[in-house]
């Protein structure tokens, strides 16, 4: 065996023993943060002489043979400093025994069968490093058994580090799976520190790429210098289920077209605000869309792609997915209006840059849009909104982001093709008398400018030259005193012209 | 120096003999004082055991078995002198003093009966100085004087002379109690006054009398010394287990768990057999027989019996010093700790 990590050979403390050594389970009362260095069975007071220091003093026959001797035998161990006093349970009432283990500061142990006690904890006293790779070992062979699955798996740790409370949080801190930790206040002013209790060990859990899938943190009383190290080791060995947990989930994801669809839904429901630790079926889907890398806190962006001139069919949503993926990198995409949607964490720019790339990629003519940056999925229905309204803008092949739209854009997304016969329609008594095209160049002018002076600037003609023209418009039946009809022939002017 | 203990001594009498008496039952002790009551009249001689003729034959009187067998099964009235006679048959000589084995309760108001029935001296002393639950743990036996021939005699007038070696007459004796109805009067150490001078504790029967006047405190009582270990409440009463003791006890082990109201606040943990025989603080001893622990009530000053101890009484739990005889070596081997299967 290689040599063993710092920490491994210190010696175990009796809480050690009791919460996750061959202890477990007994009834302990006293802080037990004394540690043992050997282990001595007593049967009678008198041996209590040559009890050295550190010694996990174990009752058996006269020594145990009711409270008094018990009493008695804790009071000797203090005396010489003895680490702990393990008695049958049989010995002493709980009441008196937490009283004294008080008062005296030496811990009292109550185990069923002192004399196999004796033996297990002498055998830890004397290898503290087999004993703490005992446990290692148990809890890789549970793990093994666990499988995939956070929650097992988070199950296994806090069984196995008895005394320690491990969590898996999500990249941005936020809790997955596990023990909850007690809520920390946020520092108080500048510099101050948070709240909550130091980690007694932290370890990353990457994902296939190689980012942040999350963090495994266990907190917990420091029993000995070498429990640290142990539960570090521990929680490494989960890394590995974890990390095949979250594979497992976006294979899964990623067949399920629906599935994913589903959960981004669901996670941009509009949920009553400061529910979350009420809401079991959102913090799954958190849980989930972390396993599937997918952003979940701001400042987050939507985008929509769509194809051009045409709805998306059904068939396309999995092509699109792929596209998307591949180009703008592991994000929800649900079917939205005319097209696919989502939100990704890449800033603006860059998320336009690669929504182009997705774009020219994608089998079919595209456009794409991009909402505004949200601070959170709550704000995300705006976002996607703005998405949208950019997408239809949109020309073709082109990304149009919503926080630069203005009425350019939005004349400009006409699908001029189609209006163009109405328009001719409409517009053609006046053709037929515009032999040069000055008349209608002259309507457009004066709806553009709002009126005939500014027109006539705009034209570069005297003004009367304007009215006179006007007249021959309103001659051949155009009521430009009526709204409904200005604003028919401003989009039909429009549309020929343009 | 003599005197007489008479009606108007009885009572100083036998207040004094209860100051630590433990198991003592009301309703036996309120019963033997009443037959005491009608036998004083003329009174009892007190004497010191020098004062009589160095060869006269004395015999110790004690009551055996349970207390509440008495209250139960009432005596016949002579029982008392029942037992001396039937000794002096056994021994072939009349018996000229009587001596209390020990001066709890009862056990002091039985000698005196016999005293009065017999008409012959009553001992100005005793063989503890204190009280122990065998019939040999006495400070005759350290100083060598054998219990037997004992003679029992019960309330149904039977009567039983037992002859036997020493530190066979307690296994003796209890089966025999049982079978004359639960308790009887024993009469037992026959010796001659010349030895008993040497045996006994010494001048505590007018040592109890004065510590009995109502005027008198506590210990005056006491000849050897007394301490107070601590005023606390009782958190718990539990039962122990059963010890490995050579003739083993009359009645089951057990632990009273005080907790000290003022100073230290201490665990004190009296642990008790019969009576109680260990007093720890915070796991440390701090009082063993052969020295007589008590606890009285703070509330009337009362002896609190171990049996009727309950948790959220206050007590104070004091020490008797015991006669130095039961410091020897030889004398904590029959009243020490170990007597009572405790190793420490």
């Amino acid at each position: 065996m290689s040599a063993p990590k710092a920490g491994w050979e210190a010696p175990v403390t009796v809480a050690e023993l009791v919460t996750a050594g061959p202890l477990a389970g007994a009834l302990m009362y006293g802080t037990g943060e004394k540690p043992v260095h050997e282990v001595r069975i007593v049967d009678e007071p008198s041996a209590f002489g040559t009890v050295a220091p550190h010694t996990a003093v174990v009752l058996v026959g006269a020594a145990a043979s009711g409270g008094w001797a018990v009493e008695m035998a804790m009071r000797r161990a203090w005396e010489q400093a003895a680490a702990c006093v393990i008695a049958p349970s049989s010995g002493l009432s709980p009441a008196s025994g937490a009283v004294l283990a008080e008062r005296l500061g030496v811990t009292l142990i109550f185990v069923d069968d002192p004399l196999v006690t004796a033996v297990r904890v002498a055998s830890a006293a004397a290898r503290p490093e087999a004993a703490r790779m005992q446990l290692v070992a148990r809890a890789a062979t549970r793990l093994a058994e666990a499988g995939p699955s956070a929650r097992a798996v988070l199950g296994v740790l806090n069984a196995e580090l008895q005394g320690a409370s491990v969590t898996f949080l999500d990249r941005y801190g936020r809790h997955l799976a596990g023990r909850r930790l007690p809520d920390r206040e946020p520092p108080e002013g500048g510099g101050g520190r948070p709240a909550g209790p130091a980690a007694l060990a932290e370890v990353e859990v990457p994902d296939q790429e190689g980012g942040l899938l999350g963090r495994l943190v266990a907190h917990g009383s420091l029993r000995s210098p070498g429990w640290p190290p142990v539960v570090r080791t521990v929680l490494g060995l989960a890394v590995a289920p974890l990390a095949a947990w979250s594979a497992t989930a976006r294979l899964a994801a990623s067949r399920d077209f629906t599935l994913q669809e589903a959960l981004a839904v669901r996670l941009i429901e509009r949920r009553p605000p400061r529910e979350e630790g009420a809401s079991g079926e959102q913090e799954s889907a958190a849980a989930r869309a972390a396993a599937l890398g997918w952003p979940v806190r701001g400042p987050l962006t939507a985008y929509l792609v769509r194809p051009w001139g045409r709805r998306a069919g059904p068939e396309e949503g999995l092509a699109a997915q792929a596209v998307i993926a591949a180009t703008v990198g592991r994000v929800p995409v649900t079917r939205r209006g005319e097209g696919w949607a989502g939100w990704s964490a890449l800033p603006p720019d860059d998320l336009a840059e690669r929504l182009r790339e997705c774009v020219e990629a994608l089998p079919w003519p595209s456009a794409a849009g991009i909402g505004t940056t949200v601070e959170s999925l709550e704000a995300m229905e705006d976002s996607l909104l703005g998405a949208e309204a950019a997408a239809i803008v949109a020309e073709r092949g082109a990304v149009a982001r919503a926080d630069r739209m203005g009425p350019a854009e939005l004349l400009g997304a006409l699908p001029a093709g189609v209006l163009r016969a109405p328009a001719g329609v409409i517009l053609q008594p006046l053709l037929a008398i515009d032999k040069d095209g000055t008349l209608l160049e002259t309507l457009t002018a004066v709806l553009d400018e709002g009126g005939a002076l500014k027109a006539a600037e705009r034209l570069g003609v005297h003004r009367n030259t304007v009215t006179t023209r006007l007249e021959r418009i309103k001659a051949v039946g155009f009521d430009l005193d009526d709204a409904a009809t200005r604003l028919a022939i401003q989009l039909a002017c429009h549309v020929i012209l343009h | 120096m003599s005197r007489r203990i008479g009606l108007a001594e009885l009572p100083a009498y036998a207040a004094g003999s209860r100051l630590f008496a433990t198991g003592a039952t009301e309703s036996s002790f309120r019963l033997t004082l009443d037959w005491a009551r009608s036998l004083a009249g003329q009174g009892v001689e007190l004497v010191a055991a020098g004062e009589l003729a160095p060869g006269t034959r004395c015999a110790a009187v004690t009551l055996a078995g349970s207390m509440i067998a008495l209250s139960e099964q009432l005596p016949g009235g002579d029982e008392p002198a029942g037992a001396v006679r039937t000794l002096e048959r056994g021994l072939g000589e009349p018996v000229g003093a009587v001596v209390a084995l020990n001066l709890a309760a009862e056990n002091a108001l039985i000698p005196l009966i016999a005293a009065a029935t017999l008409d012959v001296p009553l001992v100005d002393g005793d063989g503890t100085g204190r009280v122990f639950p065998l019939v040999e743990q006495t400070t005759f036996t350290l100083a060598g004087i054998g219990a037997a021939p004992l003679a029992l005699a019960g309330a149904s007038g039977e009567l039983v002379l037992l002859d036997t070696v020493p530190g066979r007459v307690e296994e003796l004796l209890r089966p025999l109690v049982l079978a004359v109805g639960g308790w009887a009067v024993a009469a037992c150490y026959p010796m001659s006054a010349r030895d008993l001078a040497g045996a006994q504790v010494a001048g505590t029967v007018s040592r109890l009398l004065e510590a009995g006047r109502p005027e008198s405190a506590r210990p005056s009582a006491v000849p050897f010394g007394m301490r107070t270990l601590c005023e606390g409440r009782i958190m718990a009463v539990e039962g122990s287990p059963r010890r490995d003791t050579g003739p083993s006890l009359p009645s089951l082990p057990s632990s009273i768990v005080v907790e000290e109201s003022q100073g230290l606040r201490r665990l004190v943990r009296l642990e008790a057999y019969n009576e109680i025989v260990l007093a720890l603080a915070d796991g440390a001893v701090v009082a063993t027989t052969p020295d007589q622990i008590c606890m009285v009530s703070t509330r009337d000053g009362a002896v609190v019996d171990v049996d009727r101890a309950v948790p959220g009484m206050d007590v104070e739990v004091i020490v008797v010093k015991a006669a130095p005889v039961w410091h020897t070596e030889r004398g904590l081997e029959l009243g020490g700790p170990r007597a009572f299967g405790l190793v420490l």
